[in-house]
């Protein structure tokens, strides 16, 4: 009933509203308009078909953004009090006018007319400057969209109808709206199919398909705005990607962070375009029959509007390429890349991002540094560490990994960082010890603010370079402290030296005499026991028992693995135990070199003790020439010419041996040894400090003709030594026998004169008796076997004499090409009158 | 209409003849009321904006007219 109430209604009310309406339009004075005028009548039927031509409005309906419309144009004519006056009267319109259902369609209506009337007013467009009340006005329409409207007094209508043809010709290119191309693109760049522009999969853009009639330019600018699309596409699926694997623990904190960066990256995008959506959706609308509604919102606006997110986009996608396969340290190393960037907008983008994505790696490190502690579950720090036995720990236990190691940081802070968070770690495993954590708070306290989560980041590389360099000079300085303190470093070393270096020489002169006996004995009669406990004795006859009892300890007999044949001098060696922490700098392989130089030196020494045993037998010259008065001259003659030649050989050998010595033991050991506690003076770390032993043991291993270099030198060397030994026990036997020729003589000589005498010597003689039977000789047969016995004995020292200089020569003649410097010096020693050279001009 | 009704009817005319006159329309009341009946049917506001808009400019070709009118006697 009511329904048809309004359905009767309508027609009443138009009926009325045209008669207001021309009524309005007489002049003052003429008559009342007659309702049943043909005029009327065809008004009437005119105002009926535009109703009917228009039943939805073009626009949604929303009451709010078309007040604010109002108001805008309102305050940009600036008539802004009025503006004012307006918002007033819509707030309460809205609120109290409780008979008005429809408001929107009421304030629409207001708006339309206002600008109907307004736009009538100020009409006529650049193009017919020739109307008489023309007033050149700033509208920002096009001029062809009100072509259909001009109140123009052309005559035969001739541009109107230009116009009007010009209109429907674009109407019927553009199958589509413009705004909804507008809306389609802002859709695309969400990454939604919109009603006229879809992604196409092959191509891998958005584009409007061909069966939509667009012009060719309208499609251009639609394809390159919806490259933005594409881009977004690309990016919002690596996030969801990432996203998805997460709880595969695949992707890392730095990944983690790179898409929360990206996500606010792209909300800040979601933000734009939300901004431009409802502007597209807010138009200045014309009624009229044109083509194109003067939309705020152009394709054209809108690129403009899009450029700036496009550079940021096309960025994020560039990124999101490049990273799709790294992780960690490296995808922080590949972003930085980009960031070397001389645009601004570029460089603030990417500093911000990388800002984000380094925060967790900065805090790895900061943790690294202060405390020591990896905390690594992705794998994506550079350092790695691996579980090693303590005496390994510093050498191995962590590493740098090359390809987590981003690129601000440079290999020299990389190194620095690393042995920083070593030595924490080794202070605590190895050196038990707690204080390395008030170095580490000192460090925090002293950098205050710029040590707090977070407080340093990408581009603060400087910052991030103070912080480590003062954590590492703390944290060394306490380990060296730690080192040379509490595990008495320099005083091992010392004492290696003086132990397995033979450095103290009446402790080694003690061991040698007493372990010499059982040395001789083959390799596997000894047992190591008894060994043990000679060096106890020799330590307690010597010095060496004022040292420290903790080092004493650690000093032992060791018995190298031999085979038949050997004799116990070539097995026996000393060991020096260097426990944790120590053992760091004292490897195993560091150990059998200090080995290796023992028994090189051990073998010198036993040579020189050798030849110092054979100066005490020689060396009591008793042998006067009465005792030999009896003998026959040619024999005396012998006798002296073999000692002098034994002496002369000795006296070389001695000055061979002895020139060795001394430059083993001043030019290389002690040399190196200053040099060494030079070094360990300045070291500041542990790394210094394994450098200079190492540079220590090299030099005495070259110097002393154990390197590689030198191996035919040394192989002759042990030859000579060898020879000198066999010169030893000739000598030995020599003279041993001259003492019994001199026991013999005096002894045959006195016995007629003292047959008392005799006899207690007979008993004397009697022992010696079971070794030669000379006693029952007379003289001639004593002087005959003597000068057999010297005789041989001569051939042998000549052999000897031969073989041993020959071997000199070789040796003297191999020092000179040697490269390493020191040995000139041994050279000089050994030639230092040039007789080698003399006599050997081939040097 | 009770006078409850009637009050808020007149007011919200008022009010709508405020804006109307911000905005320069050159509606007068009755006109006003009319069409705000006219929109609280569901007309389409723009086709209801477009017959005023015809129907002044039919102002001018009937004052165009009328002085010809006038002209007779």
């Amino acid at each position: 009933m009511e329904e048809e109430e309004d359905q009767q209604k309508l027609p009443d009310l138009v009926k009325e509203l045209v008669q207001r309406l021309l009524s309005q339009n007489l002049p003052p004075n003429s008559p009342p308009l007659n309702p049943n005028s043909p005029e009327f009548i065809n008004s009437l039927r005119y105002a009926h078909r535009i109703l009917s031509s228009r039943l939805t409005p073009s626009v949604a309906p929303d009451a709010a953004a078309i007040a604010d419309s109002i108001k805008r144009r309102l305050a940009a004519h600036a008539r802004s009090s009025e503006a004012l006056s307006f918002a007033d009267l819509f707030s309460k319109f809205a609120h109290k006018a409780q008979s008005v259902n429809n408001k929107w369609a009421v304030i629409y209506l207001l708006k339309i007319i206002s600008e109907d009337r307004h736009h009538s007013h100020h009409q006529p467009p650049p193009l017919l400057p020739n109307l008489a009340f023309s007033q050149p006005a700033t509208h920002h329409h096009k001029p062809w969209t009100n072509g259909a409207l001009l109140i123009s007094k052309d005559p035969d209508n001739r541009r109107d109808v230009a116009f009007r043809d010009f209109v429907a010709f674009v109407r019927e290119e553009n199958e589509v709206s413009e705004e909804a191309l507008v809306r389609d693109v802002l859709y695309a760049c969400q990454g939604v199919d919109g009603k006229f522009v879809k992604f196409e999969s092959e191509s891998k853009r958005y584009a409007v398909p061909d069966s939509v009639r667009v012009p060719r330019a309208t499609r251009s600018i639609v394809h390159s705005l919806c490259e933005l699309g594409v881009l977004f596409r690309n990016v919002s699926g690596y996030i969801s990607q990432s996203m998805d694997r997460f709880p595969a623990e695949d992707v890392g904190t730095v990944g983690q962070a790179f898409c929360s960066a990206l996500q606010d990256e792209l909300s800040e995008y979601y933000k734009l375009l939300a901004v431009l959506e409802a502007q597209s959706s807010n138009p200045i609308p014309l009624v009229s029959e044109s083509a194109t509604s003067g939309n705020y919102l152009s394709l054209r606006r809108l690129a403009v509007w899009l450029a700036e997110p496009m550079v940021k986009m096309r960025l994020m996608a560039d990124l999101v390429e490049k990273c799709r396969v790294l992780r960690g340290g490296a995808m922080a190393g590949a972003i930085h890349l980009h960031a070397q960037h001389g645009d601004p907008l570029v460089h603030e983008f990417m500093r911000r991002l990388l800002q984000r994505v380094c925060s967790s790696l900065f805090e790895m490190v900061r943790r690294w540094v202060l405390e020591g502690e990896l905390e690594d579950i992705f794998a994506e720090f550079f350092i790695v560490g691996q579980p090693v036995k303590a005496e390994s720990l510093w050498r191995e236990g962590y590493r740098l990994h090359d390809a987590m190691l981003p690129l601000f940081i440079s290999p020299s802070l990389a190194q620095r960082i690393l042995r920083t968070g070593k030595s924490i770690n080794f202070l605590r495993v190895c050196c038990e010890d707690r204080g390395w954590a008030d170095a580490a708070t000192e460090v925090v306290d002293d950098k205050g603010a710029a040590s707090r989560r977070g407080g340093f980041g990408y581009g603060e590389t400087d910052t991030l370079e103070f912080l480590v360099d003062e954590a590492a000079k703390r944290i060394d300085k306490h380990l060296l402290d730690v080192i040379f303190k509490r595990y008495k470093f320099k005083e091992h070393c010392l004492a290696i030296k003086r132990y397995l270096l033979l450095g103290q020489g009446d402790f080694v002169q003690y061991l040698m005499d007493i372990v010499g006996p059982e040395l001789s004995e083959p390799a596997n009669t000894i047992s190591s026991f008894k060994l043990s406990g000679l060096l106890e004795t020799a330590i307690r006859a010597s010095n060496a028992q004022y040292d420290d009892p903790d080092i004493l300890d650690r000093l032992r007999v060791k018995m190298m693995p031999h085979e038949s044949g050997d004799r116990g001098w070539d097995v026996f060696s000393l060991e020096y135990d260097a426990r944790v922490p120590l053992d760091t700098v004292f490897t195993e392989s560091v150990m059998a070199r200090y080995l290796r130089i023992f028994n090189f030196l051990w073998k010198l020494r036993r040579v020189e003790h050798a030849l110092t045993g054979t100066w005490k037998t020689m060396k009591p010259n008793c042998i006067t020439s009465n005792s030999f008065t009896r003998l026959q001259h040619a024999v005396k003659m012998q006798l002296v010419s073999t000692l002098r030649r034994c002496q002369v050989l000795w006296v070389e050998i001695n000055h061979f041996i002895s020139n060795l010595q001394y430059y083993i033991m001043f030019e290389v050991l002690e040399v190196s040894w200053s040099n060494f506690v030079s070094e360990m003076e300045v070291a500041e770390d542990l790394d210094d400090l394994l450098a200079a032993h190492e540079k220590y043991l090299h030099s005495i291993v070259e110097k002393s003709l154990l390197g590689e270099l030198s191996q035919s030198l040394s192989k002759s060397l042990f030859v000579i030594f060898d020879l000198i030994l066999r010169f030893r026990s000739r000598a030995d036997r020599l003279y041993e026998g001259i003492h019994e020729l001199q026991a013999r003589m005096t002894e045959s000589s006195s016995s007629s004169r003292d047959q008392n005498k005799s006899r207690t010597r007979k008993q004397l003689t009697d022992k010696s008796a079971e070794q030669g039977s000379w006693i029952a000789d007379g003289r001639k047969a004593l002087t005959q076997r003597a000068g057999e016995f010297l005789r041989n004995m001569g051939q042998d020292l000549d052999a000897i004499a031969k073989e041993y200089s020959s071997l000199q020569e070789e040796f003297i003649s191999q020092l000179p090409v040697q490269q390493h410097v020191d040995l000139k010096f041994l050279f000089f020693r050994l030639d230092f009158n040039e007789f080698y050279r003399r006599l050997c001009p081939s040097m | 209409m009770d006078p409850e009704a009637a009050r808020t009817a007149r007011e919200s005319l008022d009010l709508a003849f405020h804006m109307s006159n911000i905005l320069d329309t050159g509606l007068d009341r009755h006109t006003l009321s009319v069409l705000i009946a006219l929109c609280d049917l569901g007309v389409n506001p723009e086709a209801l904006a477009a017959v005023v808009k015809e129907l002044r400019k039919e102002k001018t070709s009937l004052s165009s007219s009328l002085p010809a009118a006038s002209s007779l006697p």
